[in-house]
């Protein structure tokens, strides 16, 4: 009973969220670039993982716009965004998102991102320190752990209850079901093709980049790293490697979740990182 | 009419309880499974059995790539090829194919088969191919530009074999300043090139514009064939031309015995242990390997494909084998080679775990009986 109601209302949520984002489309250097806003305050970016959870105005985006003006692009060949054909590997994400920076009149930000979307957080701030104020980064790969192995998504994507174990600390809870559908609409599989496929050009031929760990230490602003306890698919030992190259960046476990902090965790994730963009 | 000896040197030795203990012969089922000794044993009578069918009097064989599986044991066929060019005379030797995204220079497989042809005096069929999904798992090939990095790679090879070295190539993923390839092919302007295909419309109107040969791999339904044999002819009509009957080939599994009922009793066991075990995981494709359109319809087309099948009937009345006496198999060969308009066919001879002399006895007993008539019709 109580996960019924624990589903009808993050669902009750979900809908009533509808029409709080403002999503609109912008031409990024020739790539139509779907962008879905909200809130007042300091910009706020939000870099999207491999699920596109962008595409919609989730309660956790509400959340982050009580304090900022949330700006969480769609990644070129996701959703409704062109340019895939312009986008080769993490680098050309990373000079997308400067050339939109730009196009926005975007000083300096809040900037951090979710897996995929971490990643390429840090390959922006990398490049460009100082163009981001506070850099917050989750459950995201792009450095290498000898001995612990990521979880191969790549294998187990027809399967929907090994990904759900993959993803979640709890894959039986509401929100596994919410978030991994078991019939998900032809619109809904096409989006996760396109999804995945974006994701294998890239990490299929390196799920890291070998050049990032010797970079990270341009970083120049406060970072946070923050993990799933329980992430199967990229374990804390990929937030320690971070921490271990940026400096003083402080490192913060979520008790009893997964991959994906922002569902199986919501109210922490927009809390630690709220508080940490804030202070 | 050309009968080619289709043969992928499977491994028969899995243990009874695979299906139940395994996800997949493919990418990562573990290599502790096979075991050298056996394996030498095997290749020794591979390649013997190969070699009579020259013996026998068929048109060629045909060897293939795969890697990392238990379905077939040649990931480099061209190492098959190259002993077979020693073993025999007369007969054609189609490598079909090298998945060329996997060469990286794809200037190898422009150098192998040109040492193929020469070496066998231009009996090669030069066969080229995107690779199957698990190979994009397997050598952790990009799958996104799979198909961008086959197109370039096949006029790579072709240009280093029809244009005088050295020349400068540059295209999106391929540049060399030097293409100039020792040695050169001995079948002029090149060795004919053969596509396997497996039902992309994409692929046959890519094939068909080329003038190049289509070769439908096997274990599909009929129809499957009927629909991809009529879409070839018509993209050839499109392209100015009639297709030529051997530019089209049909892969069929075939086996003959004395009886209808030997023939089953003899073939069936060795034919399940193929689609139980070595078809397992043969499906998984990359994401961005095909378009999502694609990705699509071959989801949808799943219960055409010879591992959805479940009883002997769907075997027969799909036509995924050809299994009978040598009447009943010239009947059906000749039935359908000649409704599906092809004039080459793929006889597969040696499946999954049928025992050596029950394939070198079918083996015998088509070529005796049953291709000399089929031969003319």
């Amino acid at each position: 009973m109580f996960n019924f109601l624990q589903k009808l209302y993050y669902g009750a949520r979900v809908y009533l969220n509808k029409g709080g984002g403002q999503s609109e489309t912008v031409e990024i250097a020739g790539k139509s670039t779907v962008i879905i806003s909200g809130g007042e305050g300091e910009p706020f970016v939000y870099l999207h993982s491999a699920l596109g959870e962008s595409m919609m105005w989730f309660p956790f985006f509400a959340g982050f716009a009580n304090k900022f003006r949330v700006i969480a692009p769609t990644h070129p060949g996701f959703g409704k965004s062109g340019g895939f054909d312009d986008v080769a590997d993490i680098e050309d994400m990373a000079f997308h998102y400067i050339e939109m920076f730009d196009a926005l009149g975007l000083e300096q930000i809040h900037l951090g991102g979710v897996s995929l979307g971490g990643w390429i957080a840090a390959e922006i701030a990398v490049r460009w320190p100082e163009r981001v104020k506070k850099l917050w980064i989750a459950d995201a790969p792009g450095v290498w752990v000898d001995g612990t192995p990521l979880g191969d998504l790549f294998r187990l994507m027809q399967n929907r209850e090994k990904l759900r174990e993959l993803l979640f600390f709890d894959p039986h809870g509401a929100m596994a079901s919410l978030v991994i559908k078991d019939q998900p609409d032809e619109q809904m599989m096409l989006y996760a093709y396109q999804a995945m496929t974006v994701l294998a050009r890239m990490v299929w031929q390196r799920p890291y980049d070998p050049k990032l760990a010797r970079r990270l230490h341009r970083i120049a602003c406060p970072t946070l790293l923050l993990w799933g306890d329980h992430d199967k698919l990229v374990p804390p030992a990929y937030g320690e490697e971070y921490k271990k190259h940026i400096r003083g960046a402080e490192m913060r476990l979520i008790k009893d979740c997964g991959h994906l902090p922002m569902f199986e965790a919501e109210s922490e994730f927009v809390e630690a990182i709220s508080a940490f963009c804030s202070a | 009419m050309k009968y080619f000896f289709f043969h992928l040197m499977s491994w028969p030795h899995l243990p009874a309880d695979f299906d139940a203990k395994y996800d997949s012969a493919w990418i990562w089922t573990p290599n502790t499974l096979y075991d050298p000794v056996k394996g030498h044993e095997l290749y020794r009578e591979y390649i013997n059995t190969l070699a009579y069918a020259e013996e026998l009097g068929f048109d060629g064989v045909c060897v293939n790539e795969h890697h990392q599986n238990a379905y077939g044991l040649m990931p480099s066929p061209n190492v098959i090829a190259g002993a077979l060019t020693q073993r025999t005379q007369k007969m054609k030797i189609a490598v079909i194919g090298n998945a060329l995204p996997l060469y990286n220079p794809p200037l190898r497989v422009a150098e192998e088969f040109a040492m193929l042809d020469v070496m066998s005096n231009g009996r090669l069929m030069a066969g080229m191919v995107i690779g199957g999904g698990p190979e994009y798992f397997s050598y952790q090939i990009e799958p996104t530009t799979a198909r961008e990095k086959f197109r370039e790679a096949l006029d790579l090879i072709v240009k280093a074999w029809t244009t005088p070295g050295p020349f400068t190539w540059h295209s999106k993923h391929y540049f060399f300043q030097y293409v100039n390839p020792w040695p050169t092919p001995m079948q002029k302007p090149h060795p004919p090139i053969w596509i396997p295909g497996v039902g992309s419309l994409e692929t046959i109107e890519f094939v068909a514009q080329r003038r190049y040969a289509y070769m439908g791999v096997p274990y599909f339904h009929i129809d499957v064939f009927r629909k991809v044999f009529a879409q070839f002819r018509e993209a050839c009509e499109k392209a100015g031309y009639k297709a030529h009957p051997e530019q089209m080939g049909w892969g069929v599994p075939i086996y003959v015995a004395e009886t209808d009922k030997q023939a089953r009793e003899e073939f069936e066991p060795g034919l399940w242990y193929f689609v139980k075990n070595l078809l397992k995981g043969i499906g998984l494709t990359p994401p961005g390997y095909t378009s999502a359109k694609s990705a699509a319809a071959i989801l949808k087309n799943q219960n055409y494909f010879l591992y959805k099948q479940e009883t002997w009937d769907d075997i027969e009345n799909g036509v995924f084998a050809i299994v009978g006496s040598p009447e009943t198999v010239r009947q059906k060969l000749e039935r359908y080679q000649k409704e599906l308009g092809v004039g080459v066919v793929l006889t597969g001879c040696q499946v999954g775990a049928l025992p050596h002399h029950l394939a070198r006895k079918s083996m015998e007993l088509l070529a005796r009986e049953v291709l000399p008539h089929t031969r003319m019709s």
